[in-house]
């Protein structure tokens, strides 16, 4: 049983105030409201982001329906202000008064234009945590510059190690830049809020995505910094094990991962493949031999996946204690029995597209999910909730504010 | 002097192997040290396998200077326990009873063999948080594979969606999915599991328990792809094809000198980015009018758009652009990031001097907290360094009796 199910989620008590925009915060603050917080997220009709992208529910556009939005703001509330009229501006720092903690990345300075800087918040809310996250960070010359994940990827230096030997560098998949970082912002966060607990103290939290993504070239950064070196483009291969690549299977766009780093590892490999002869192969005799001759090696792997199923190498590999998994697709992940049983897929409920699997928590605790995944909110659905409920806008007001187009 | 982190006072031990959850498991316990949690890294008398991985200061291979384990292992203390001795483990099992956290890195099987599930260690110590990262985790139908990065990145989806937008696979037989040359999916889960080791501690704030983390690799892996995901739970999962993202250019498109990302879907962007190419006569075809005809028609406007990149070189364009606020911007090198003004003034690289003077760089810590800010309190410990001193400080053992042991005084 996880914690959700017999106790108090950790954040429980906890309110955040979400500026989040695209995807980088909007999956932070998606953690925290999983743990327990109560997030609202401020949204301006103005502005409006992944709402009106695509993925949208069997390709039919709607504020409503996009995947994009809908799978990193689940279990938040939603509230509509006009952030470009000074009476929204008013009504957002009403939110974050009664809020511990505000994240934003909107481009440096935006959230100080609007009045919204951690400065003036902290005069409204005094230990207030506030995580500005930014492309390039809030200081320095690029401070400024625009920068989605493509752009993340290319400065890191983290495109220059991805690609395929003697070609060009590539870009990560998976939008992995914003939810990289956004895991860094959740760990910050809940340090915050622990040191908050037994001091009283909030503070401000600054992220660059670009140091997030620098974080994964160590190696690389330091064989740069010693002699100038630059790392080459390996494709699927490793400096120390061969085979270690992803091999063809049956049918069109199946492979198989195969990762082979010792003596004992080899001599599966080759049996459970029916080729008892490779070991005794002085070209594959010992690592040092196999990494030498990779080029040869390979197709001969590759003859054998080739006239199997995916799942087939990966148990009689796995039977034989040699490291081998799918090359699996985003529907086969959500559709992975494995991870299903385990509970990361989740398929929370929404009234307009209804349920819809997700990718939930990583790790689960003492044998559950660690939290609660509900649906995402449709565009404005807790405004009175929020507004009414919680600030104590009267109902009068409230209808003067939507007829002025402060609420949307 | 130091600042006190967010986890002072707080005491971890970790253990983790080769094969799996290694880079995961130091990385984790290392990021606890960073927020100042006393972090204490139990060692095989042979050591970690990553202070034999390099690279080398002066290429020449020495234990305590390999730069992926002195960057897994900074803001630690070192101990050397041979835990399959009964002596050791009985150390091991008292310095885990005196933590609050352990963190394990390692293939399901062997943290049962070692019997270092919560079952066994809650009676010694019921507040102790387990955070146990393994390739698959330690439940369902995989839960016995194994695996390690490469078959992370394969069976979380991150190798089939990458290349990803806006590059993509020209010819899918050619193209096989691809991996960083990184450790990616240690670098992750060891975040992942930061995260959920500091969530069981507000949690134990509220119950008055541990807990036991179950965290796998293949999971960590899956859960930074929600925008891939939602694309499989929403409409279909995105071919490996040529991908049109509905509104364009947003192209990843070679230049002059390398390659470059070209994004100019909005109007404002568009008609500034035509500004740029001199206005060329085809900007004003009604096939390119707006972001979702330049989509449709994306066949004849990449060639025309790649004539423009080809003339200039990818500083050039990302100049020009961003002048203008398009997001454009060329593949650096590392050497480029590095040598960057921005990285520079921001500070954000550690310098460490190596045992011959040699002077290099490795990455700081990407967050910034203004009250409880990330120090370098330690570099990474020499093997065993400090054995006697933790067993003594934590564990109250004299040296008179530690010797007795045959645990002699620390190098």
């Amino acid at each position: 049983m996880g914690w959700g199910m017999i106790n108090k989620l950790p954040l429980e008590g906890i309110r955040i105030a979400d500026f989040g925009q695209i995807i980088a915060v909007p999956y932070t603050a998606q953690m925290l409201a999983w743990l327990g917080a109560e997030v609202v997220l401020i949204e301006t009709e103005q502005r409006l982001t992944t709402r009106i992208w695509p993925p949208f529910a069997e390709a039919e556009p709607g504020v409503n329906r996009s995947g994009g939005f809908n799978m990193v703001n689940s279990s938040k509330m939603s509230c509509t202000l006009n952030l470009g009229d000074p009476k929204g501006v008013e009504l957002a720092k009403q939110i974050i008064s009664v809020s511990d903690v505000v994240v934003e990345n909107y481009s440096s300075g935006a959230m100080e234009r609007m009045g919204l800087g951690y400065q003036e918040v902290r005069s409204l809310r005094p230990d207030v945590i506030y995580l500005s996250l930014g492309a390039f960070g809030r200081t320095g010359p690029m401070k400024g510059l625009v920068g989605f994940h493509s752009v993340i990827n290319l400065f890191s230096g983290l495109a220059s190690v991805t690609g395929h030997k003697g070609s060009h560098p590539r870009i990560m998949g998976g939008l992995f830049p914003d939810a990289f970082s956004g895991c860094y912002c959740v760990l910050a966060l809940l340090e915050a809020l622990y040191h908050r607990s037994h001091t009283g103290e909030g503070q401000h939290i600054e992220v660059a995505m670009t140091e997030a993504l620098a974080t994964l070239l160590p190696e690389a950064i330091m064989e740069y910094t010693l002699d100038g070196t630059e790392p080459e483009r390996v494709g699927n291969r490793h400096k120390e094990k061969a085979p270690h690549n992803v091999f063809r299977c049956q049918g069109e766009e199946n492979w198989v991962a195969i990762s082979v780093e010792n003596d004992s590892q080899f001599l599966a490999l080759a049996q459970a493949s029916g080729n008892p002869g490779w070991s005794d192969d002085p070209r594959f005799a010992t690592p040092e031999a196999r990494l030498k001759h990779q080029d040869e090696l390979e197709p001969l792997v590759q003859q054998w996946t080739a006239g199997l199923q995916v799942q087939e190498v990966v148990e009689k590999l796995q039977n034989a204690e040699v490291l081998a998994g799918p090359v699996l697709d985003s529907g086969q992940v959500l559709s992975d029995p494995h991870m299903i049983e385990r509970g990361f897929v989740q398929s929370p409920d929404h009234p307009e597209v209804g349920p819809r699997p997700l990718g939930a928590f990583p790790w689960a605790v003492d044998g559950g999910q660690p939290g609660i995944a509900r649906g995402a909110p449709l565009f404005g659905e807790h405004n009175v909730k929020v507004l009414q409920e919680l600030l104590q806008v009267t109902e009068d007001e409230f209808a003067r504010l939507v007829a002025n187009g402060v609420i949307s | 002097m130091f600042q006190e982190g967010a986890l002072s006072g707080l005491k971890v031990v970790e253990l983790t192997d080769r094969i799996s959850g290694q880079v995961a498991g130091s990385f984790c316990a290392r990021l606890l040290g960073d927020a100042g949690a006393n972090v204490i890294k139990v060692e095989s008398p042979e050591g970690d396998p990553y202070r034999r991985s390099g690279p080398y200061p002066g290429g020449v291979p020495d234990p305590d200077w390999s730069g992926l384990f002195l960057y897994l292992n900074s803001n630690k203390r070192g101990v050397s326990l041979d835990i399959e001795s009964p002596g050791g483990r009985a150390f091991f099992l008292d310095l885990v009873a005196a933590a609050d956290f352990l963190v394990l890195g390692h293939n399901s099987s062997e943290v049962e063999r070692l019997g270092l599930r919560r079952e066994k260690l809650s009676e010694a110590n019921p507040r102790l948080i387990i955070t146990t990262i393994t390739p698959f985790g330690l439940t369902g139908p995989n839960s016995g594979y194994l695996g390690d990065d490469l078959i992370a990145i394969a069976a979380g989806g991150m190798a089939y969606a990458t290349p990803g937008i806006p590059d993509s696979v020209g010819d899918p037989d050619l193209e096989p999915p691809l991996r960083s040359n990184t450790n990616m999916a240690g670098y992750l889960a060891g975040v992942q599991g930061a995260m959920a080791s500091v969530a069981a501690l507000l949690s134990r704030k509220i119950q008055g328990t541990g807990c036991e983390i179950d965290l796998s690799m293949q999971e960590a892996v899956a859960a930074v792809m929600p925008f891939e995901l939602a694309h499989a739970s929403y409409h279909e999962p995105k071919p490996r094809k040529p991908e049109i993202f509905g509104v364009m250019p947003n192209a990843y498109l070679p230049c002059k000198d390398g390659y470059v990302v070209v994004m100019a879907v909005m109007e404002a962007h568009w008609r500034n980015l035509m500004d740029l190419a001199d206005n060329p006569d085809w900007a004003e075809l009604e096939v390119f009018s707006s972001g979702v005809e330049r989509a449709r028609n994306w066949d004849a406007l990449e060639p025309l758009l790649l004539e423009w990149t080809m003339a200039h070189t990818g500083a050039e364009i990302a100049q020009l652009a961003q002048d203008r606020g398009i997001p454009c911007f060329p593949a650096y090198t590392v050497g480029q990031m590095v040598d960057s003004a921005h990285v520079t003034e921001r500070g954000f690289m550690v310098d460490i001097q190596g045992p011959g003077g040699q002077k290099f760089q490795l990455p700081g810590y990407p967050v910034r907290l203004e009250r409880t800010p990330w120090q370098l309190f330690r570099p990474a410990p020499k093997l065993g360094e400090h054995t006697s001193e933790v067993l003594g400080e934590w564990l109250g053992y004299t040296a008179e009796q530690l010797l007795n042991f045959g645990v002699g005084h620390d190098k």
